[in-house]
């Protein structure tokens, strides 16, 4: 049987490496008395795959992952059971059952939708704010230089933004994003809010930013969908 | 640095956080994590491993005394690990003192920091985290709103060289002797006494030693006068000892770390000790005697750990695995218990005899991942002078059967610069490595590979090879390079240890209580991580030995005679010196001393003087 889990990556399990999060599922579920599936061949390891990484220090409110076990069992039971068993911060949402064949989470997500929070570095006006975050998106192309082992590469960012709003609550800043997400990369949050800084001379104090990444999606001419549903 | 509150500590840590490499080695929320009420406790102790998280995490004497310590409702234990250079960056740029993972409580709020010595390169270490934590690291400048500062562990055998910054050694096993400690903090607490007071109060305690009540003199020529004792304390002090392994405490809930460690598995500790008499190896001899743990008591701990942890293996540890009597039995259950659950087993020290390739065979089923032997020496002389009861024949034998049964690597472990060695001892290591490897090609097996690894011998305290000297670093150099040369061959592969950390371990194994002036010059001028060949840096090394006036040679090769007071003889494994040099000449005449667990007590004299015996579960 194949399950679908939503769950939440929020509190110290933000700090859990995507590399590290197999192993904290695996652990959990083995505690739990559950049998996974295995797979095949020299180094048998269970059925586990999630979706796009998260990065470390990020907390996610809807993640997924399709989990593998050897016998089908009742979906309440096995999410309870599991539960009892995860870390502080991860906390599971939903669960459904994929029918055979069903493609995996990595070939159905797209989209990505941010919350970001960040102090203002010096006050301004709402206008000001809408006037910046206007501009922006209407540019065609926005380059953005990326710091890698090989040296900086200029990427054109603009592209995987489906969606840019921004609004003052307080002395922050508070912006809602949406991007694409492919096999091809996409954008980070904070690629764009660096951006915004440069060109549009918004005054963001970047240090003290805080992201939530609010779900991943399965968008389809102009309709998100949750994996869950859409299995 | 300022007097930070836990809460703020853990706002200002979770800011950078995700900027360090590898947050989790700092959260201490991981699964089975104890995190109890400070305020309800009576004693707050800080267990400290002075090395990255990853290794002190895989240490089973960390995962045993932190759950035994927080099973008394009384005391509190958390854990602290060196901070990897990155996050030490971090915290002194900020100012944020070392904190422990469970409370982000500041190290200075605990009443004692207890740490762990299981390496002599780690000393450096022990000092930087006192000095992030904003602890004097001299005892005469503590004051009494400063935790006590103690140590335990292998190390502490010979903790010479730490005097000054320890307040007091836990010598031995402590796994009843630590709680007797904190009882006395606890006491303490309650109806203070001058520190003098209850200096001498816990010295009482079986196997402390509280360094400033021995007073060490010095002969002209560098060696040692004479140790005196003061009034009201044991003149030597002798280990503790547990005596029934059978019903020590043992967590079956131990911590499940987020990232990956060295060894993440659970661990079942199947026996303590080791009776093989291998005359170079330390643990041999302060682990006696033997004492196993019985097929019941095992197979109920893997139950629980299985249940408390979700690990998919289980590794049998001890010194020599394959030597315990239920061995077979233990795996046998296991597997058929839990091998549906995806559960494994893993040995992790093998002997050299087919029996054992026969064991690993059932427990690595799949994993074929290469078998390490260690003959230890290239020929039959030098393997009697060490006492590894091993032979060439043993070794083809078990490495045929490995071949036979799937295995295309095997790893040969060898030391270079044992006493009495000579040019034919490392052709030795030569020709054994070759017929290892035509044995495979003879076999039919292709991609064969055979990795032979070298390390520099280190005379260690309490092993009779304590009077040897160190061979220098240069003549081993050379030994390794030419063993690097002859061992050019498409199947072989030579790795050798650094003979400069080697040489400095020697120093601080054997070294005395002159040689703390230089762990913190040392200290203050960067190093750390000493362990670590990235952050070893000789060159300082070599100068505060120089500008201290401190002669290394003095202490790693220089041959001690069996007159000369030895800085660690006020110290008591319960093996005797009168053992150790028998056993000493022993080597010397390259006569073998049998393994007391099968015929007869050798005489080591652990068993008769303290009234405890070997003990078999088989
Ligand atoms: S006293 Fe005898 S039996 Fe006991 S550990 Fe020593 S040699 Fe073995």
């Amino acid at each position: 049987m194949r399950l679908r889990i939503a769950y939440t990556k929020i509190e110290d399990a933000r700090y859990i490496a995507h590399l590290d999060l197999t192993r904290v599922f695996e652990r959990a579920i083995r505690r739990a008395g559950i049998h996974m599936s295995y797979s095949e061949g020299f180094n048998p390891r269970p059925k586990i795959s999630f979706g796009f990484a998260l990065a470390v220090g990020t907390e996610g409110e809807r993640e997924y992952v399709d989990v593998d076990l050897e016998q089908d069992m009742d979906l309440g039971e096995v999410l309870g059971r599991v539960q009892e068993q995860l870390p502080p911060g991860i906390r599971l949402l939903q669960v459904s059952a994929l029918n055979q064949g069903a493609k995996p989470l990595m070939a159905v997500l797209n989209a990505a939708s941010y919350r970001m929070r960040v102090p203002m570095a010096l006050p301004i006006q709402a206008e000001r704010l809408q006037e910046a975050v206007g501009a922006w998106l209407a540019r065609e192309h926005v380059t953005f230089s990326r710091y890698s082992k090989k040296g900086p590469t200029d990427k054109d960012i603009r592209p995987w933004i489906k969606q840019l709003e921004a609004e003052i609550r307080g002395d922050e800043i508070v912006f809602e994003l949406e991007v694409e997400m492919g096999n091809a990369g996409s954008v980070r949050p904070e690629e764009v809010l660096a951006s915004l800084r440069e060109l549009e001379n918004l005054p963001l104090d970047l240090e003290a930013l805080q992201i939530k990444r609010t779900g991943v999606h399965v968008s389809y001419q102009g309709e998100k969908k949750s994996p869950i549903d859409e299995a | 640095m300022s007097n930070f509150t836990a809460a703020e500590i853990r706002r200002q840590v979770e800011r950078f956080l995700p900027k360090v490499l590898k947050p989790s080695r700092y959260l201490g929320s991981e699964w089975n994590a104890i995190r109890k009420d400070w305020d309800k406790t009576e004693v707050q102790m800080a267990f400290a491993f002075p090395d990255v998280y990853e290794v002190g995490m895989s240490h089973l004497g960390t995962r045993i005394l932190y759950h035994l310590v927080n099973s008394f409702p009384e005391f509190l234990c958390e854990r602290v690990f060196a901070p990897w250079v990155d996050m030490e960056e971090t915290l002194r740029a900020k100012g944020i003192p070392l904190y422990a993972l469970e409370s982000f409580q500041p190290l200075k709020a605990f009443d004692v920091v207890g740490f762990t010595l299981q390496y002599e390169m780690s000393y450096t270490n022990i000092l930087n985290m006192l000095d992030l934590a904003g602890i004097p690291m001299r005892t005469e400048e503590r004051g009494p709103e400063d935790p006590w500062i103690i140590a335990g562990g292998p190390c502490a055998f010979n903790p010479e060289p730490l005097v000054g910054f320890v307040d007091f050694f836990l010598i031995g096993e402590s796994e009843e002797q630590l709680p007797e400690v904190l009882r006395l903090i606890a006491e303490q607490k309650k109806q203070p006494v001058s520190r003098k007071d209850f200096l001498v109060r816990v010295a009482q305690v079986q196997g402390v030693y509280v360094p400033e009540f021995y007073h060490v003199s010095y002969k002209a020529d560098g060696r040692i006068e004479k140790i005196e004792s003061e009034a009201g304390v044991p003149a030597v002090v002798e280990k503790a000892i547990v005596q029934d392994l059978d019903q020590a405490f043992f967590p079956t809930n131990p911590v499940v770390p987020y990232m990956e460690i060295v060894h993440d598995r659970m661990m079942l500790e199947v026996m303590r000790g080791c009776s093989r008499g291998c005359r170079f190896c330390q643990a041999g001899m302060l682990y006696r005697p033997v004492r196993e743990r019985s097929l019941e008591t095992l197979m109920k701990q893997t139950e629980e750990l299985v249940r408390s942890t979700g690990y998919d293996q289980v590794a049998l540890t001890s010194l020599s695995s394959g030597d315990y009597t239920c061995i077979r039995p233990v795996i046998e259950n296991i597997l058929e218990k839990h091998g549906a659950e995806g559960v494994g087993v893993s040995l992790p020290s093998l002997r050299v005899d087919s029996f054992d390739v026969g064991l690993a065979d059932t427990v690595q089923k799949a994993r074929k991942s290469g078998l390490t032997f260690a003959p230890e020496a290239g020929s039959q002389r030098l393997r009697d002078v060490i006492n590894k009861g091993v032979t060439e024949e043993n070794l083809l034998t078990a490495v045929e059967e490995a071949f036979k049964k799937g295995w295309s690597t095997i790893k040969l472990y060898f030391m270079v610069g044992l006493p009495t060695e000579t040019q034919e001892d490392i052709d030795g290591i030569v020709d054994l490595a070759k017929k290892v490897a035509n044995l495979g090609t003879k076999l039919g097996r292709r991609n064969i590979t055979v990795t032979i690894s070298t390390s520099f011998f280190v005379p260690k305290p309490h092993t009779p090879f304590q009077w040897e000297p160190q061979e220098s670093k240069a003549s081993v150099d050379l030994k390794q390079r030419y063993l690097r040369d002859k061992l050019r061959d498409r199947r072989l592969k030579y790795s050798y240890h650094d003979v400069k950390t080697s040489y400095l371990e020697a120093v601080f194994a054997k070294g005395d209580r002159r040689l703390a002036p230089l762990l913190e010059w040392a200290v203050k001028h960067g190093c750390r991580f000493d362990g670590w060949s990235e952050h070893f840096h000789e060159e300082v090394w070599m100068e505060g030995f120089k500008e201290l006036g401190i002669d290394p040679h003095f202490y790693a090769n220089r041959a001690v005679d069996y007159d000369d007071i030895l800085p660690w003889d006020h110290l008591e494994s319960g093996v005797t010196k009168q053992f150790m040099m028998e056993e000493h000449h022993r080597a010397l005449q390259e006569t073998k001393t049998i393994d007391c667990r099968y015929d007869q007590c050798t005489g080591c004299g652990i068993c008769p003087g303290r009234g405890v015996q070997i003990e078999l579960k088989g």
